[in-house]
């Protein structure tokens, strides 16, 4: 009997049972619907009045006069120099983090069309923000522009500055997806430079004439539109958080249509979909599979120096533990050791500590102790709070809330005994003051978010760009 | 001592556990029954990790959730899925476990090397969880659960995926511990562990009936 042809998996049926399956998920998850209720929400923050309440943008110091054109400018503006992050962070954070890999990884489905699947979902999903967004522009409008209101004039620069982004976002997350040392924090370590990149690559291109390649250096696609008809390169812009006190009064008519018909501008916001594309096809084609949970553990020289080494010798008669004296104390100093676990954590914060002892400690005492506890406390957030451990621990005699405000204390502890000796060289309590506000505010960011993800992307990410404002300030 | 009376737990329509009724003393009972039948859903609620939509769980006579906490400060539980912080240690696990159980770290340390030396995974704790076999994470997650003087333990296939002989030394130390505590189990060693057991009670269709 000839043998039955094996069945070859079409890419298209992949493609959409791939895309088919993860928006399933998403239309399941509750983060789903709290990103498209909050992005209408947050939509009145994204727009600041002469108060200076919300975000800012400003051109020579002045704010722009609102116009439909404008708005749409503004909102989109704001998704893709600010709010990007918190895109990378639900991508990351979200429902389809977690596939089937380990019974995926050995089917014959190309890889391609499963990841342009998943891909299609990720940006149908970011896209379908932008909707909701769009709509609540729709509203602002009608309340806030000064000239004609006109919906399509809203609508137009919103999509056109910021979809391409969006797309080209979650095209970024596939390919970190794709590559091991990418799907843990090293992506998340270098998806922040991405980030601060792509906020400074467009200055580059802002003194020169507007051509593809230099809108194409403009991926947030904010200096066209901002640049209006004015001479190139005579505004200065501001974007963000910004002094009410060093507005000047009045407002700038700019020519939004100009920049946003600039030669060159509309071609290069559609080549950033096809980069996005471009991302996807490639992730897909240097996709390597997941390792096996079961890691062998290191037999080099590095890895016996971070080793705990040998266990103690066992007494197979100890009694059963007793309860500790102070069960809180206990549990600080719990949190404290699984904080800087490892012995590679230990020499980071010596040197941390040593950094401190010269120089300026503000910049670089502080910013090393700071970043080093970026990475622990934003780990240990999101290993405590995992949802399946979380179903054993809470069933432990302490409360969970207890165990966070147990995290925090300890975070705390270690932002002191960082700061420690930068205090007795100086003889000044002041690199202490420092590091309690910044140990407390790290802390206790890590833990909220990571409680309210289960996982440590959100916390990761969001205390590396303010790391970077604390750094950079 | 544990009873439940007249536990009702639905997942959306469907209902898993209808009515159900039993008392848990101090000593063994397994838990038998078809995949599906509710066995882990009812060690859960032992383990106070869900809540009943109905009915009334008491422990030492006192009702829940009055007596939760008195409880949680004496249970070890051991789920069949946990999500293992994979890039700790099994003794760093084990001894934030204790913290959160409020036991003394250094006697719990000592507890945990003498559990883990009697089934076979001492020479492993202080490797990261993350180089762990299936069996290796199971017997962790049976060893956490043990830590203390627990005086109930529900523990979920806690003798899957191992083989015979550390089956034997996990079974062994489960049937020390029912001498001064109630253990509530599900195995696939029933057969194995019955004459140990003070009941084995059968979870078939919602309902909980001695086999």
């Amino acid at each position: 009997m000839m043998p039955r042809a094996q069945p070859v998996p079409q890419p298209a049926a992949v493609l959409r049972s791939s895309l088919s399956t993860s928006l399933a998920r998403y239309r399941r998850s509750w983060g789903l619907w709290l990103l498209l209720l909050i992005a209408p929400i947050g939509a009145r923050f994204m727009i600041s009045d002469e108060s200076g309440k919300g975000i800012v943008i400003a051109i020579n110091d002045q704010l722009p006069v609102l116009s439909s054109a404008m708005l749409g400018v503004w909102l989109g503006i704001v998704v893709t120099t600010l709010l990007l992050p918190a895109g990378y962070i639900y991508l990351r954070a979200n429902t389809n983090r977690r596939q089937p890999w380990q019974v995926e990884e050995v089917t014959a489905a190309p890889r391609v069309a499963m990841l342009m699947g998943r891909f299609l979902a990720d940006a149908a999903v970011l896209l379908g923000t932008l909707g909701t967004l769009t709509l609540a522009g729709w509203l602002l409008g009608w309340l806030m522009v000064s000239g004609p209101y006109s919906p399509w004039r809203i609508t137009y620069p919103l999509w056109l500055i910021a979809a391409p982004p969006l797309v080209a976002l979650a095209a970024l997350r596939i390919l970190f997806d794709a590559v091991p040392w990418l799907r843990g924090a090293l992506g998340d370590l270098a998806y922040f430079f991405v980030w601060v990149a792509s906020l400074v690559l467009p200055i580059l291109g802002a003194d020169q004439p507007s051509s593809f390649g230099t809108n194409l250096l403009d991926y947030p696609g904010f200096v066209r539109p901002l640049k209006g008809g004015e001479t190139v390169g005579s505004n200065s812009i501001q974007i963000g958080g910004v002094d009410p006190g060093t507005l000047k009064p009045g407002r700038i008519d700019l020519d939004v249509a100009a920049g946003l018909n600039a030669p060159g501008y509309v071609a290069a916001r559609f080549a950033w979909i096809g980069i996005a594309v471009g991302l996807v096809l490639f992730a897909g084609l240097i996709y390597r599979p997941h390792r096996s949970g079961r890691k062998r553990p290191g037999h080099g020289r590095i890895a016996k120096l971070l080793s705990a080494g040998p266990p103690p010798a066992a007494r197979v008669d100890a009694p059963p533990a007793h309860a500790t004296r102070s069960a809180s104390i206990g549990l600080v100093l719990a949190e404290f050791r699984l904080i800087g676990a490892g012995r590679l954590f230990l020499l980071l914060a010596m040197a941390a500590a040593l950094a401190g002892t010269a120089g300026d400690y503000r910049h670089i005492g502080s910013a090393a102790a700071l970043l080093l506890l970026v990475f622990a406390l934003s780990a240990h957030a999101g290993r405590s709070e995992a949802r399946g451990l979380l179903r054993l621990t809470a069933t432990t005699a302490t409360p969970p809330m207890a165990r966070r405000a147990a995290f925090i204390a300890a975070g705390l502890c270690w932002s002191l005994v960082i700061a420690l000796p930068a205090a007795v060289v100086r003889g000044s309590g002041e690199p202490l003051l420092l590091a309690l506000s910044t140990g407390a505010a790290a802390a206790a960011t890590a833990m909220a978010l990571g409680a309210l993800t289960g996982s440590s992307f959100a916390p990761r990410v969001v205390l590396l760009i303010g790391w970077y404002v604390y750094f950079s300030s | 001592m544990l009873t439940l009376t007249n536990i009702v737990r639905k997942y959306g329509r469907k209902t898993v556990l209808n009515g159900v009724s039993a008392t848990f003393p101090s000593g063994l009972t397994l838990l038998v029954g078809p995949s599906g039948a509710g066995k882990s859903t009812l060690l859960r609620l032992l383990a106070t990790a869900e809540k009943p939509n109905a009915g009334e769980i008491a422990w030492d006579g006192a009702a829940l959730p009055g007596a939760r906490r008195a409880l949680r400060a004496t249970l070890g539980y051991a789920p069949q899925a946990v999500d293992l912080p994979e890039d700790l240690t099994a003794r760093e696990f084990a001894l934030h476990m204790a913290a959160l159980k409020g036991l003394d770290a250094k006697a719990a340390d000592a507890q945990f090397g003498a559990i883990t030396e009697r089934i076979g995974l001492h020479a492993d704790i202080n490797n990261r969880i993350s180089t762990f076999s299936g069996g290796m994470r199971r017997r962790l997650v049976f060893a956490q659960a043990m830590l203390g003087a627990p005086r109930l333990l529900a523990l979920d296939e806690p003798t899957a995926e191992l083989d015979s002989e550390t089956a034997a030394s996990v079974s062994a130390l489960i049937v020390e511990r029912a001498a001064k505590a109630a253990v509530v189990m599900t195995t696939h060693l029933a057969d194995a562990l019955a004459p140990q057991a003070v009941q084995v009670l059968r979870v078939d269709q919602g309902r909980v009936a001695p086999q």
